[in-house]
């Protein structure tokens, strides 16, 4: 049952994550205290596990009992039925002579270099896109507006069709949509059972075919979003009074409402979150460059934070699909620890790209993979423990893992499981190490000013390795590593995006145009925020310009002050971009012509911040649980082992040691000392000091 | 030997590397050729003067086999912070194809000594010469296509060489730009260098030394085994240029690859002499990476693991006549060599189609037309000139798969520009730019249609523009009883009474509201269309890639009403034996052309060619074919009759030429 208008700021807030194994649920009360909990998912039916998972927390802890509780989630289930093409037809309606805009794309293919690989599969077949007389310039004028006679046609058309939804997307519309939104709202009262979505409505942004690719998503998607947010609705409901938002690609959260309405908002939802938690972590720790670092069994994830703040791209992909709209920027590093190890014909070692996955998952899982993984070098090394894998949760068989590289030693003429195992990290941390270094070249960063922030089943587990390889600053711990994402959505404010293209305007003569879109888009930002119905501690507008030297046609997005925008200074935004422009390229052409080519908004509600709880003080030199062997450097070494509760603030342990916590294990190499801090975050840094 | 691990580490590390140096170039440099369109490439150079690692997702595709083993010989005497700079394609041993292309070469040092060199090139704005932009096809030497660069240090110990800097800048229109995107390249090169000095300090000057032969060998190694899959044997193909810019006359690639246990050893004499215009493509007469990459794709399609290094080709050999068109001399114009490259593409896809073609695709598209827009100026004389879209077709279909529709990046990745993009910048409208129906060569496994755009210039004396229209007459073919795809078209006011048949067009002006249309081809059909799966042909034509009498007439599959019409489909198929006798359908004019001049007529005028030196060439083949001027041209089928009489016209010039030049023999 929703409670709109009820005051939310007392209420726990949960942030529930659905993974691929688990179903994670953090609570932060309001207080500051967290309880976590770990639900095993269920796949046919993820809205089962968030249930269950709900009724366990709310019966294990009596804090909530009776509570009304803000319940944030997070789902992948939009994103795994595009990948899986198992969503609603769609038919796309498009103005005359622009049928082909999803065959052509944008004319590439996946890699000039395998000629037996096709295009993508187009979101909606030629058969189920319809053109109609409806044609936009580029200046907005309406050349042809379809007559009664067309619209009754078409209407017959997709009725006769497969088609369980319909998306509208008209050639420049983009720069007024009126005529696409007059058309929808037609054709919705004509077709009343389908689902009308209105590209410009979505995204008004100029570029055809990725406009249509979002409208065409946000359409396939929404019977399925309704029909699962209505069941999650019951479920949750029979457990506990509450509120439902869910989390969104942008690292925020929305309501039910809009997410219903706007699907296409939450699709990249999942990584967004505890890229999100983790931004607000090195806020609060004072870390101004940092690398999220997400790695679980299927992948290794990085987002970058500059200024405490995730950055964010405008060059998405949903499988080999584009997404124009802004997302926070995650990227794929690597194919986690589920990365098969293997040997090729050549006697050359290699670690992924093939991964076992969860199922059948490494070989120690005993779930029938043979074939040795990443997380099998972790255990055959010594940094995790058999029998304390996920709390105990899943017995790892070690031996199992040693025989499987004990072949892969042999054929590399190794002497041992354990040297096969080192080299296999060695590799995989390499690769690693390489997309990190790609990634950072492209926005101009020295790797050696970040600190990685490791999140995720085996994200501390590889952190300080990553961070060697790559030379990084040094690793910082979070208190709920592994179910960051979950804490991510409990934290996550609202959040909206705006945008509106410009064509291309000399921003030297487009200043009136400038403010007065930017006043527009702020009536619609706030009408939005007030029609959320979230109550909001604050908020907040962050004013944005793509723009580039005339001549160019790769622009940069660059924010506005806001003392330039209140003073309405054209001049400030010509410096904002040619500053911009050379911190990122490296040089300035101030006499050359400026264009703006899209402006954007964005609109931020804060939901009430909670301080977690202060660490106790702690031992510095805590007692270690036991010894066990690791291996490291070609060597057996004794590593101390410890338990992260027994960490107190200022407790400073230095490797070879692991640090186990219930989901995750810290490694911790010789010449590598972490320290807890009053926030409970593990500190690690070389032990030379520098760094 | 390396160790298995320490090897596929530097693997990692060096494609890395390749990678970073063009995030590097990308970011940094000037022009719209850098950031846009990537046209540039980045790697590292051992001392053979071969690329051990190239980047797969910036700048080019088509770099990997560069040699650079002239202008490491050119440049002795080097120290550390030298940079070398060329773009001339004679001087640089075809590093550089075309003097657009700026190449820079820079030692890294390790205690004094080379360790290896990097690399990086980008096509810049401008480098002088006839026109803006330095590139047109009518340019008949290179001369007129701007300033020659020899090898020489651009950076002499860390600083620019002020006296080179300034030559360039006299000879380029767009000095800055230029100047601009140097720099960017010289911070690219720092970046290898920095990497390379971080690899050495990590692992070692010994290993990373033997790292940059023994990844070459680890990628040689599985690149031979790919190419074990073409059976041992001789294959010979054939393909042409519809013309040669000055005349009507088609220009012949021809190509004999003997296979041997993985070993390929390609012969390309029976190819045309060098022409007079810019399509020659000057390879040295090394293997060069503009001839081999359809070799390159086999190997990485057949295994994807394989790293990109100029090893891949190790066991491939080249064989090119000096003075052709694949190995023109000085100074004839190589331009738009990039036309003959991607013909290059057809010709080595011919000869592997023979050996295993239950493996390669029919034919593709075979061209890149940038369909440029050149609005009248304004009252300060400034001209709009804008892309309004590169156009390409469809690939060939292949066992099991139907060729890619409208999309085709056999020898480039660039991406189209939106319609709205366009619309807002340019004065035009674009009515329609889409799919051409039919357009596919017919087969089990239909070849990728074409595209067609249609647009409509807002201000009177607006002119288009269309470089690299190809295809016009000799279309891309089909393979195993497909059919060829169909081939390029140009039309004015199509649909309109005035309707007017354009061919290819060099430049055409047009007014406020008439309209052009330029149709590109499909890719050629795989297996028997006979023998297609009713029911694709069907999901065909209600998506509108086949019309309703295509499927009749190439499918024998009978449609009414959308409906498939099963009993009347198998009587009509049942009526036609299956083709299974040809592998290759080659078009209509290329069927009349050769029935006149085959393997043995080229071959014997030819062979009077090449007894002559190079320059004399051009006048010597107009004079032997001066009967076939007299009756083909440009834009017309061939008419078989007259060519025929031509053929034998041009029989009687050889036998005259044969005997005076027996007779000087003998006087001899």
């Amino acid at each position: 049952m929703s409670l709109s208008g009820q005051s939310q700021e007392g209420m726990p807030a949960v942030g529930i994550d659905v993974g691929g194994t688990f179903t994670d649920f953090v609570v932060v009360m309001p207080d500051g205290g967290l309880l976590q909990h770990k639900q095993p998912s269920t796949p046919a039916d993820p809205s089962r596990a968030v249930g269950e998972g709900l009724r366990a927390l709310t019966a294990r802890h009596p804090a909530l009992a009776g509570r009304t509780l803000r319940i944030v989630h997070g789902t992948t289930l939009a994103l795994n039925a595009i990948l899986q093409r198992k969503v609603a037809d769609v038919a796309l309606v498009v103005a005359k002579g622009g049928r082909d805009v999803l065959e052509i794309g944008r004319a590439k293919l996946k890699t000039p270099y395998n000629f037996h690989l096709g295009k993508e599969q187009a979101v909606a077949p030629r058969d189920l896109i319809f053109e109609i007389d409806a044609r936009i310039a580029a200046d907005g004028a309406v050349l042809a507006r379809p007559d009664e006679a067309a619209i009754d046609a078409l209407c017959r058309e997709i009725a006769a069709s497969r088609a369980g939804a319909v998306a509208i997307m008209l050639l420049n519309a983009y720069v007024d949509p009126t005529l696409e939104i007059e058309l929808g709202r037609v054709i919705a009262a004509r077709l009343p059972d389908l689902p009308v979505t209105c590209s410009a409505e979505i995204w008004p942004e100029v570029r055809e075919f990725e406009r249509a690719v979002v409208a065409c998503i946000n359409a396939e998607v929404h019977p399925l979003m309704g029909a699962y947010l209505a069941k999650l609705g019951g479920r949750i409901d029979a457990v506990a009074q509450n509120v439902l938002q869910l989390t969104s690609s942008s690292g925020g959260m929305l309501s039910l409402a809009s997410a219903r309405e706007r699907a296409i908002d939450t699709v990249l939802s999942g990584p967004a979150s505890g890229a999100t938690a983790a931004a607000s972590m090195c806020r609060a720790a004072g870390i101004d460059a940092a690398l999220t670092f997400d790695m679980g069994g299927t992948s290794a994830d990085i987002a970058i934070i500059s200024d405490g703040t995730v950055e964010f791209t405008t060059n998405a992909r949903i499988g080999d699909l584009p997404l124009m709209m802004p997302v926070v920027g995650v990227s794929s590093i690597g194919a986690g620890g589920g990365s098969i190890v293997s040997v090729d014909a050549y006697g050359v070692i290699k670690v992924g790209p093939e991964s076992a996955g969860a199922h059948p998952g490494p070989v120690a899982y005993g779930l029938g993979g043979t074939e040795p993984t990443v997380t099998d070098c972790y255990l055959v090394l010594g940094f995790i423990d058999p029998d304390r894998f996920l709390g105990g949760a899943m017995r790892l068989d070690k031996a199992k893992a040693e025989a499987a590289l004990a072949a892969v030693a042999r054929r590399l003429h190794l002497p041992s499981a354990a040297h096969a195992a080192e080299a296999a990290l060695r590799v995989a941390t390499v690769r690693m190490a390489s997309e990190l270094f790609k990634l950072l070249a492209q926005k101009g960063y020295e790797p050696a000013d970040h600190v990685v922030v490791p999140f995720g089943g085996a994200g501390p587990t590889h952190a300080v390795m990553l961070a060697e390889e790559a030379k990084l600053k040094g690793v910082t711990v979070p208190t709920a590593a592994a179910t960051f994402c979950a804490l991510g959505a409990a934290v996550a404010d609202l959040r909206r995006d705006f945008v509106r293209s410009l064509g291309k305007a000399r921003v030297q003569a487009a200043g009136e145009r400038l403010w007065a879109n930017w006043q527009a888009l702020e009536a619609m930002a706030e009408e939005w925020l007030a029609a959320e119905d979230v109550p909001v501690v604050g908020r907040h507008l962050v004013h944005a310009v793509d723009m580039q030297y005339a001549g160019q046609s790769f622009s940069l997005t660059v924010t506005i002050p806001e003392a330039v925008r209140a003073a309405e200074d054209v001049q400030g935004v010509l410096d904002a971009f040619h500053r911009a422009h050379e911190a990122i390229y490296g040089f300035r052409e101030p006499d050359h012509a400026v264009e703006a080519i899209t402006q954007r908004l964005s609109i931020i509600g804060e939901v009430p911040k909670v301080a977690l709880p202060e660490l106790a003080p702690g031992d510095p030199s805590p007692p270690a649980r036991g010894q066990r062997p690791v291996f490291h450097g070609g060597a057996w070494l004794e590593a101390e082992v410890y338990r992260r509760e027994d960490l107190g603030a200022g407790s400073a342990v230095t490797g070879p040691a692991v640090v186990e916590q219930d989901d995750t294990t810290l490694w911790l190499p010789p010449g590598w000392r972490l320290v807890a801090d009053r926030q409970g975050l593990l500190v690690v840094t070389r032990e030379n000091g520098d760094a | 030997m390396l160790d298995p691990v320490t090897l596929e580490i530097l693997v990692t590390k060096v494609a890395a590397t390749a990678e970073e140096m063009g995030i590097a170039l990308q970011r940094s440099g000037r022009t719209i050729y850098v950031k846009e369109t990537q046209d540039f490439g980045t790697g590292l150079v051992n001392h053979a003067g071969k690329l051990f690692c190239f980047p797969t997702t910036v700048g080019v595709c088509n770099m990997a086999d560069n040699d650079a083993s002239d202008v490491i010989r050119a440049v002795p005497e080097l120290e550390p912070g030298d940079v070398i700079i060329t773009n001339d394609p004679y001087r640089s041993g075809g590093l550089a194809t075309h003097l657009p292309d700026l190449h820079l070469l820079q030692p890294y040092f390790h205690e004094g000594k080379v360790v290896c060199y990097g690399w990086c090139f980008i096509h810049s704005a401008d480098v002088g010469g006839r026109v803006p932009s330095s590139i047109s096809p009518s340019n008949h030497e290179i001369f007129q296509e701007g300033l020659m660069i020899p090898p020489l240090k651009l950076v002499k110990a860390g600083k620019f060489n002020p006296d080179v800097v300034a030559f360039i800048e006299a000879n380029c229109r767009t000095a800055e730009e230029n100047l601009g995107d140097l720099k960017a390249m010289v911070a690219a090169l720092a970046v290898g260098e920095r990497r390379v000095a971080g690899m050495i300090a990590q692992h070692g000057i010994e290993a990373f030394a033997a790292g940059t032969t023994e990844i070459i060998e680890y990628a040689a190694k599985k690149a031979r085994d790919a190419f074990r899959t073409i059976p041992d044997g001789t294959y010979r193909f054939t393909d042409y240029l519809d013309d040669d810019l000055v005349s009507p006359l088609p220009v012949r690639i021809h190509a004999t690859m003997t296979a041997k246990d993985g070993q390929l050893d390609i012969d390309f004499t029976g190819t045309d002499p060098q022409i007079a215009a810019a399509f020659n493509l000057p390879s040295a007469g090394k293997r060069h990476t503009w001839l081999t990459l359809r070799l390159l794709q086999y190997a990485l399609t057949r295994d994807p693991s394989i790293p990109i290094n100029a090893g891949i080709l190790n066991s491939v050999t080249l064989h090119i006549p000096s003075g052709s068109l694949l190995n023109p001399v000085f100074p004839a114009a190589v331009g738009v060599r990039h036309a003959t490259g991607n013909r290059m593409v057809d010709v080595i896809n011919g000869l592997l189609a023979q050996a295993v073609p239950d493996f390669v695709r029919a034919a593709g598209c075979g061209l890149i037309i940038p369909v440029v827009l050149a609005e009248p100026a304004d009252e300060h004389g400034k001209r709009k000139v804008d892309v309004v879209e590169p156009m390409t077709g469809g690939t060939g279909g292949r066992q099991g798969m139907d060729g890619v529709d409208g999309r085709d990046s056999s020898t480039s990745g660039m991406a189209n520009n939106p319609v709205e993009t366009v619309e807002a910048s340019a004065g035009l409208t674009i009515l329609r730019y889409g799919i051409r129906p039919d357009s596919g060569g017919a087969g089990k496994w239909r070849g990728g249609v074409g595209l067609e755009l249609t647009f409509t210039p807002h201000q009177s004396g607006s002119q288009v523009l269309g470089r690299g229209m190809e295809r016009f007459r000799f279309v891309p073919w089909g393979l195993l009883g497909g059919r060829c795809g169909m081939a390029a078209r140009t039309i004015k006011n199509m649909g309109r009474p005035d309707e007017q048949e354009l061919g290819k067009i060099d430049m055409i002006e047009l007014q406020a509201g008439e309209t052009i249309t330029v149709m590109t081809p499909g890719g050629g059909g795989y297996g028997d269309p006979f023998e297609r799966d009713p029911e694709l042909v069907l999901q065909d034509v209600r998506r509108g890639f086949v019309t309703q009498a295509a499927a009749r007439r190439d499918y024998g599959v009978v449609i009414v009403d959308g409906v498939l019409d099963r009993d009347a489909t198998a009587a009509l198929r049942a009526d036609r034996e299956l083709r299974k006798d040809t592998l290759f359908d080659l078009g209509t004019e290329r069927r009349v052309w050769e029935s006149v001049f085959d393997d043995a007529l080229m071959a014997r005028i030819n062979g009077i060619l090449f007894q002559k030196p190079a320059s004399a060439r051009q006048a010597l083949r107009r004079r032997i074919f001066a009967p076939v001027l007299a009756v083909i041209e440009r834009d017309r089928p061939f008419d078989r009759a007259a060519l025929e009489a031509a053929g034998q016209a041009v029989r009687v010039i050889l036998a005259e030429m044969e005997a005076a030049e027996a007779g000087r023999e003998a006087a001899a």
